[in-house]
């Protein structure tokens, strides 16, 4: 029998799929998605398909996760969030992202978040994968949407966040907690 | 020794080849016979399999020399690597092309009592007159590769020949449900088809099944059952830990469309025909006025499995948690699923020499914190 | 747009044997273990052409992570060439071209039956173990519905009676191998079945552990620097498996988790468990440092405790 063959696609999800994998065991490190690929697409492509439901309010990331077979649901219903960007809208369909129940916290929604890490204020993250602490910058996310996440995670309830700035992918899962270090 | 130092590799192709050895080969004639003269060993692997493919599933018995946890085992591995690419019309009992169809209920029900092919009442004796007919074993070959692929409509044809009176006119090819006439009468409950997008149906094969399970997994789960480990359990209910007697309402077996919607057109076309079966048993329902059903249903015809699964479910729906372990749902979908329960049956030949230290590392603690170790 | 560019080459199998269906949901699965760490993550479980409980859940995740530059060790009681491991490494290399090594410290997956290796795992390892029993309530309640709701409560209240109960009889804790620790602080666990003298190696670990249950269908995962404790009370601490005064018979190793071969004169004696580190030192290459020093003690400081018997 012939080794089976590592297609572009399997490439592309598969390595999409570890960075994210690391990004979130070592939560506020800068993991790189694969070359030469829109990020946000690509995550759809890497963990969407027709058993799963989105929600973005960008009508073209909608039209290329469409493709995956993935449902277009209203917020609140969906299990994968994609926002290029935090504005007051996204923020409101972010806070009805469900968090999971005590009994499937699993069933918390993964928020996929566009944001820059160049710029803007330093956090101080602690928490599972993270070796005493490890600061991190983060710009383009305004201060409510950390209270909307406070908010939302009654652990093992939460959400589970990407946030993205061109390759570039930063894991926060549930446990991670964040202070404001600046 | 078996955890090899350095060799283990060799000594597991070995062994492979030993196997391989002591069987012989295999061929395309081998397949093709397997699935043309045992369309229900085949069905029974395709059922437990979950995998309609009547040359995979012969190709999975042959390959293992007849041991069928293992040809289930090699179709479902195969299973696990195709993807699902659309969704087929579900198929109900009036739309099936029915070749037997019974009930034990009544002595006649609309539409008629359909025997079709059937075992049940020949006399099992040995056809020992087989055995002296050397020569047949010479001239097989040819004709059987032909025509294999449409196997079981074949069978049915050839046995036209081999001395079953055929009628004048043909059979009607399909038959109103007897639950239909029931419903009519007040006897069971009306049911209304659920809308359901076909994604949305929970799926035993992608979903984790909890408890109470949806119907949908109950129904799968049972599809796909080991035949001996649901009559097991089956059998223990009927002989005298459940329902003691259910009924046969409705045994059918028949050939079912594939209907798929086409991508493009929309327009609904069928793909080709799949033999399957289905049965249901009534009981009077102790609760309300009237009876209720318990159903089953699988790929091939096996009428064994399915008296037994429709069984369970109705005595599962009857009299779950009353304590016997045949009526409790996560009893009876656990421990009759044939690839979990042989494999973790036959992995105990692994090594365990580290758990096994671990607890002897505690025997002798405790033995010698209290004195009776010398 | 002509056809073929619509097509892929025909092959038997897909890239890793599963298809990308399988494996993107093996990963959706596998991001959300990481992000509860110790909660069981039901997922679908697909056949593999190896038999159920034998390492088919270990197998799906490490097929869902492998590729053409993954390097893979394989052991199945800390050895390499059990003919198990020997079959799985063949199977994964087989379907992914991957490089393979008895090396801990060459391995970026580390697919394991029973053992975690001797040598200290570091930063983007990952160690994937294959677990016959997810459940840690299993012992004392066999209703997994059930047991999902003292999980969601985190009344693990009849754990504690359990190990109440062992000291009453026997004055130490009796549970061998696979030995229910808390991770996080929230979910109890079965570690799957390592010996006790495994469990504190993925306590604060710089490598990534990922246990999954095939037969079970449930997957779950201990992500790096991550608190895992095995059940104990305040005052009877937990205990490894005693390796003191036993030497390897053929590295002359000791302090690490030894295998006992009885003799036929009734005496025994032993070997490294780890065969992949006994190799190491053998041929005289330079080993990492171990999770136990030569002396047995334990790398993170103060973590492992003396025995103390209940009066």
């Amino acid at each position: 029998m012939t080794l089976p063959i590592y297609t572009a696609d399997e490439a592309r999800d598969r390595e999409t799929f570890l960075a994210l994998m690391w990004a979130l065991s070592y939560p506020g490190r800068v993991h790189a998605l694969p070359q030469g690929v829109d990020s946000m697409p690509q995550i759809g492509d890497a963990l969407l398909d027709l058993e799963t439901t989105f929600y973005t309010p960008d009508a073209a990331i909608a039209d290329q996760l469409l493709r995956t077979g993935a449902r277009a649901l209203p917020p609140a219903e969906a299990a994968y969030h994609f926002y290029p960007s935090l504005d007051d809208a996204a923020l409101g369909s972010l806070a009805e992202a469900s968090r999971g129940t005590m009994l499937r916290p699993d069933e918390g929604a993964t928020l996929i978040i566009g944001c820059a890490f160049a710029s803007g204020s330093v956090f101080t993250l602690t928490g599972p994968g993270i070796k005493d602490t490890q600061n991190v910058r983060l710009g383009g996310i305004p201060a409510r949407f950390w209270s909307l996440r406070k908010q939302a995670i009654r652990y093992p309830m939460g959400w589970d966040v990407y946030l993205v700035d061109g390759r570039d992918v930063i894991g926060l899962p549930r446990t991670t907690m964040i202070e404001n270090g600046d | 020794m078996y955890v090899a130092a350095k060799g283990g590799e060799q000594a597991i192709q070995n062994a492979e080849a030993l196997y391989q050895a002591l069987n012989g080969g295999i061929t395309l004639a081998d397949v093709r016979t397997i699935m043309e003269k045992m369309p229900y060993l085949v069905d029974r692997v395709m059922g437990e399999g979950s995998l309609y493919a009547p040359e995979l599933a012969a190709l999975a018995i042959a390959q293992t020399g007849g041991d069928l946890y293992e040809a289930v085992l090699l179709l479902r591995a195969y299973r696990a690597t195709q993807p699902r690419i659309a969704y087929a019309n579900p198929a109900s009992a009036d739309t099936l092309l029915t070749v037997r169809r019974i009930s034990a209920a009544f002595k006649d029900i609309p539409g008629g009592q359909i025997l079709g092919p059937s075992l049940d009442y020949s006399h099992r004796l040995l056809r020992l007159d087989v055995l002296d007919a050397q020569e047949d074993l010479n001239r097989q070959d040819a004709k059987n590769a032909e025509d294999a692929a449409h196997a079981s409509v074949n069978s049915a044809l050839s046995a036209v020949q081999n001395g079953v009176v055929v009628s004048d006119a043909p059979a009607p090819p399909t038959y109103p449900a007897l639950a239909d006439w029931q419903r009519g009468q007040g006897l069971l409950p009306q049911t209304q088809p659920q809308q359901i997008a076909p994604a949305d149906i929970p799926d035993v094969t992608t979903d984790t099944v909890t408890f109470p399970a949806p119907r949908a997994h109950r129904l799968q789960a049972l599809a796909r059952a080991d035949t001996g480990g649901v009559l097991a359990l089956g059998y223990s209910i009927m002989r005298g830990y459940g329902l003691i007697h259910p009924t046969v309402n409705e045994l059918r077996l028949g050939y079912a469309e594939v209907e798929l919607a086409h991508p493009v057109t929309g327009a609904t076309f069928s793909a080709g025909r799949v033999r399957v079966s289905h049965c249901e048993v009534i009981t009077p329902d102790a609760g309300k006025n009237g009876y209720m059903l318990g159903f089953a249903a699988t790929m091939g015809w096996n009428e064994v499995k399915l008296i037994a699964s429709s069984t369970l479910d109705l005595d599962m729906a009857a009299n779950e948690g009353d304590g016997h372990s045949a009526h409790s749902e996560e009893f009876v979908m656990y421990h009759t699923e044939p690839v979990e329960s042989s494999g973790f049956c036959i992995h105990f030949k692994l090594p365990h020499y580290v758990t096994f230290a671990s607890s002897l590392d505690n025997v002798r603690k405790i033995a010698a914190a209290s004195g009776w170790e010398k | 747009m002509p056809l073929s560019d619509l097509t892929n080459e025909r092959q038997d199998y897909s890239y890793g044997y599963l298809d990308a269906y399988a494996k993107r949901e093996l990963r959706r699965r596998a991001l959300k273990a990481i992000a509860i760490p110790g909660y069981q993550v039901p997922y679908a479980s697909r056949e593999l052409p190896i038999a159920r409980g034998w390492g088919t859940g270990g197998l799906q995740v490490t097929l869902a992570l492998v590729g053409p530059e993954s390097v893979v060790k394989v052991i199945d009681q800390g050895a390499d060439d059990s003919v198990n491991a020997a079959n799985l490494r063949r199977f994964i290399t087989r379907m992914s071209g991957c490089a393979t090594t008895t090396d801990t410290s060459k391995a970026t997956i580390l697919q394991s039956r029973h053992r975690i290796p001797e040598e200290i795992m570091g930063e983007g390892q990952a160690l994937v173990l294959q677990v016959p029993d997810p459940e840690p309530l299993r012992r004392v309640q066999p209703d997994i519905s059930k047991a999902a709701q003292l999980h969601a409560d985190a009344d693990y209240g009849q754990m504690w009676l359990g190990l109440y109960e062992q000291l009453v009889r026997h004055r130490q804790y009796v549970q061998g191998a696979d030995y229910p620790s808390l991770v996080h602080g929230r979910y109890v666990m079965n570690p799957s079945p390592i010996p006790r003298w495994d469990t504190p190696k993925l306590h604060q670990a710089a490598h990534l552990t990922l246990l999954s249950a095939g037969r079970e269908k449930r997957m779950y995962a201990v992500p790096p620097y991550t608190n895992v404790y095995p059940l104990e009370f305040d005052d009877i601490p937990f205990q490894v498996e005693d390796q003191t005064g036993r030497t390897c018979k053929t590295t002359g190793a000791q302090n690490k988790f030894m295998n006992e071969l009885p003799q036929a004169d009734g005496t025994a004696v032993y070997e490294l468990s780890d065969s992949g580190y006994a190799e190491k030192l053998k041929n005289n290459v330079a080993t990492a440092l171990t999770y136990f020093d030569e002396q047995g003690n334990f790398y993170h400081d103060g973590y492992l405790k003396p025995p103390v018997r209940p009066a």
